[in-house]
C-alpha cells in the first residue's frame, strides 16, 4: 500500500514544500552602516537603502535597535541659503517598485540615547516596521567616521 | 519607354536626399565638436575652476572673537594669523550633517603632507553651549582629528562670532522627544593666513576638493 502511494506522496511532499507560503522579504533593507562615535556621542545616526518589491505601497512607521533609548525618523533638509534643519517624521512612503536611500544630509535613522560607544567594525541590528508588512531586519556596519 | 525610365529620376531623387542627409548630421557632428572646443578653450580660459570652494572676498581681515578652548585656553581668530583656519559652526548632538562635515574635514587634512597640515587649522565652534562642554566638544572632534580645535562661549559670544561669516542658528525646541535640535547654517568658511576669507564650502564638499584647494592657498 505505502509502496503505491509513495510515488504519489512523495512529488506532493515536495510540491508543498517548494509552495511553503514563507514569505519573501517583500521590502529589503541594505547597505545598512553608521559612523564610528566619540565616546561622549549621546545619538548617532543609521543609513540603509529600501527596496519595495512587494506589488504595493507601504510605508515604514518605526524602528529599532537595542543600543539606542529611542529610534526616530528624520528627515535633514538644507534650504537655498545652506541652512541645515532636521525633522522629525512619522512614516516614510516606501512606494510599490520604489527604492529609498537614507544618507547624510537626507533621509537617516536617529538614535537617541546611544548606549555603547559604537566602533569601527560593529554590527549593529537594526529593526524596521512598516505599515503593510512584517518587520525586517538589517545589519549595519559601523565604518569610521 | 517614359514607364522604363521613370524609375531612374526617382533613384536620384533618393539618393540626393541621402546624401544631404547625411551632409546634414556630418555637419550637426562637426558643428558640435567645433562648439564643445570652443566652450574647453574658453572655460580653460575664464572660468578655470581654480577652487572647488565658493570664492569669497573680504575687504578686511575677519574681524576677532574671544572664544573658549576646549583644552580650557582663551582664543582669539587672530591667534591663528599665520595659519589657514577651517571654520565650521555645529554642534556635537547633531548626528547627521556635522559628523559628515567633520568626516570630509578629517579627509581632507590626512590629504596633506605633515608641513602643509602644521599650516591649517581647524575650528569648530559650537551653537549649542548648553550641552556642549569643553569636555563633550574635546572628544568629539579628537575621534575625527586630533589637531581639531573645539570653541565655545557664552551666547553673546557665539553670537558675535557667527556674525561676519553670515551663519544663521537657531535651537529647534520639541522636534524630538528628548532634548532638542539647532537649525544652522552647515558649510565651512576659510581664511588665509591674513586673515581674510577666501571660501565657502556647502554642505557634502568631498574632503579631496577640499584638500585641493587648501594646498593652492599655501602656495600662495
Amino acid at each position: 500500500m505505502t509502496r503505491r502511494i509513495l510515488p504519489f506522496l512523495l512529488p506532493l511532499v515536495f510540491i508543498l514544500v517548494a509552495c511553503n507560503p514563507v514569505k519573501p522579504d517583500v521590502i529589503t533593507a541594505k547597505e545598512a552602516w553608521g559612523r564610528s562615535s566619540p565616546a561622549s556621542a549621546q545619538n548617532a545616526a543609521f543609513y540603509f537603502t529600501l527596496e519595495n518589491a512587494m506589488g504595493n505601497d507601504d510605508q515604514l512607521v518605526g524602528a529599532e535597535v537595542t543600543i539606542c533609548d529611542r529610534v526616530e525618523l528624520h528627515e535633514t533638509t538644507i534650504d537655498g541659503q545652506g541652512v541645515m534643519s532636521m525633522q522629525h517624521i512619522k512614516q516614510i512612503d516606501v512606494a510599490n517598485g520604489a527604492t529609498v536611500r537614507f544618507e547624510p544630509g537626507g533621509l537617516h535613522l536617529m538614535c537617541l540615547g546611544l548606549k555603547e560607544e559604537l566602533k569601527i567594525g560593529d554590527q549593529i541590528l537594526i529593526g524596521l516596521s512598516f505599515a503593510n508588512s512584517d518587520d525586517i531586519q538589517v545589519e549595519a556596519e559601523i565604518l569610521e567616521p | 519607354m517614359s514607364t522604363a525610365s521613370s524609375p531612374n529620376p526617382k533613384s536620384r531623387i533618393t539618393i540626393s536626399k541621402r546624401m544631404l542627409l547625411s551632409l546634414a548630421l556630418g555637419g550637426l557632428f562637426i558643428g558640435l565638436f567645433v562648439g564643445w572646443l570652443t566652450i574647453q578653450a574658453f572655460s580653460n580660459r575664464f572660468g578655470s575652476p581654480e577652487f572647488h570652494g565658493r570664492v569669497m572676498q573680504s575687504l578686511q581681515p575677519i574681524s576677532d572673537f574671544t572664544l573658549t578652548a576646549h583644552n580650557g585656553d582663551p582664543v582669539q581668530l587672530q591667534d591663528f594669523r599665520d595659519k589657514i583656519v577651517l571654520l565650521y559652526f555645529g554642534y556635537t548632538y547633531c548626528p547627521d550633517v556635522c559628523p559628515a562635515t567633520m568626516a570630509e574635514l578629517s579627509k581632507a587634512f590626512d590629504l596633506l603632507d605633515p608641513e602643509e597640515r602644521e599650516q591649517v587649522q581647524m575650528l569648530m565652534v559650537t551653537v549649542d553651549p548648553r550641552r556642549d562642554t569643553a569636555e563633550i566638544l574635546g572628544q568629539y572632534l579628537g575621534h575625527f582629528d586630533p589637531s581639531f580645535l573645539g570653541l565655545t562661549g557664552s551666547n553673546e559670544e557665539i553670537a558675535a562670532a557667527t556674525m561676519p561669516f553670515g551663519i544663521f542658528y537657531q535651537k529647534q525646541e520639541g522636534t524630538i522627544e528628548s532634548g532638542y535640535l539647532v537649525d544652522h547654517t552647515a558649510s565651512v568658511s576659510v581664511l588665509d593666513k591674513q586673515g581674510y576669507l577666501r571660501l565657502n564650502y556647502p554642505f557634502n564638499t568631498p574632503g579631496a576638493d577640499i584638500a585641493a584647494d587648501l594646498s593652492r592657498l599655501l602656495e600662495e
